[in-house]
């Protein structure tokens, strides 16, 4: 594992200030998207990434099929990453729908995903997250959806959540846990892509799930943890849709 | 405790959580229980839970791995029985 990481990371980064600025570009120009207070956002994930190394997953909502890019384009300017390539989450993208193709494929390998099936056999998804924990355990960035896909009633789900990001946590010592809310202005429920031109915003919180119970059950209280996590901020999402941008850090 | 019994324990945590009302009719050791049962996944934790309290046992991550077929699931508590 250790070597295919490596080669992974090295072809992502020597690539990186091409594919960078293309798929800023992309975005702007095939959604028009505006991340709310872009720089609120981005001066907490580098103060986050600054103060410890301790491992640090994100765990977002999912609304649509672009969340993850836009999570980035939230957490850090092109040159961040740049400069410090591992604060780049890494990403597991459905492999139905971003790696169908041989240049798809290509794609999501130079931009730091490893694909997952949702649905797919357990021993393939828990290679997935097994891969995602020695990543996080020597000091990289990832990221995972708790729901496990696009939440098909377009809210938080707490009673509806996978436990994956549980196990991981269970087994990635002193994890700590950056939920980060996001959604367009426009986005009533789950879609494909984000609205064009809608207005997205962005809030954050970094917990560090605790459970003294053991087994599963440990597995399932740190993911109920999470879940309440981004239940409590899609509320509070709701509260203040009408005012004002937020994005705000818990500890 | 005889296989039977803890057979027809998981059997009886299981049926709550079934979709496939027809493969719970014909539910035998082989069958696969996201496959045909088809148990939701992410319900899978809460099925172990359930195994844990019925027959007070305690059921690591790993062993989770292991269970596809009800069968696996006996088996399992079966050696966690002693």
């Amino acid at each position: 594992m250790p070597r295919r990481h490596r080669s992974q990371r090295a072809v992502g980064w020597l690539l990186a200030p091409f594919w960078f600025p293309l798929a800023s570009l992309f975005l702007r120009l095939r959604f028009g998207c505006r991340i709310e207070d872009i720089s609120r956002s981005r001066a907490l994930y580098h103060k986050i990434r600054s103060e410890s190394d301790l491992p640090l997953l994100i765990c977002a909502n999912h609304l649509t099929l672009v969340d993850s890019f836009f999570i980035a384009q939230a957490l850090a300017p092109n040159w961040r990453f740049l400069l410090d390539f591992d604060s780049v989450p890494w990403n597991t993208p459905e492999e139905v729908n971003f790696a169908n193709t041989p240049f798809n494929h290509a794609l999501v390998y130079i931009a730091k995903c490893v694909p997952i099936r949702r649905g797919g056999k357990r021993e393939d998804i828990r290679e997935v997250l097994s891969r995602i924990e020695y990543l996080l355990g020597r000091g990289e960035v990832a990221i995972l959806f708790p729901e496990g896909g696009r939440s098909r009633t377009g809210r938080i789900d707490p009673d509806n959540a996978g436990w994956g990001v549980g196990r991981v946590i269970a087994r990635v010592k002193d994890c700590r846990v950056l939920c980060v809310y996001m959604r367009g202005d426009a986005q009533e429920t789950f879609g494909t892509y984000p609205k064009h031109g809608d207005r997205l915003r962005v809030s954050m919180a970094l917990i560090e799930p605790k459970s003294d119970a053991r087994g599963v059950r440990k597995t399932r209280d740190l993911s109920a943890q999470i879940m309440s996590q981004l239940a409590q901020m899609e509320a509070d999402y709701f509260a203040t849709r009408a005012g004002p941008s937020h994005a705000v850090a818990g500890s | 405790m005889e296989q039977s019994a803890v057979m027809e324990g998981v059997v009886k945590i299981l049926t709550p959580w079934v979709k496939n009302e027809d493969a719970l009719q014909a539910v035998g050791m082989e069958t696969n229980i996201l496959d045909d049962l088809k148990v939701n996944s992410a319900r899978l934790v809460d099925v172990v839970i359930a195994f844990e309290d019925e027959f007070d046992i305690e059921i690591d991550d790993e062993d989770v791995d292991t269970v596809n077929t009800v069968g696996d699931a006996v088996k399992l508590i079966s050696e966690k029985l002693g």
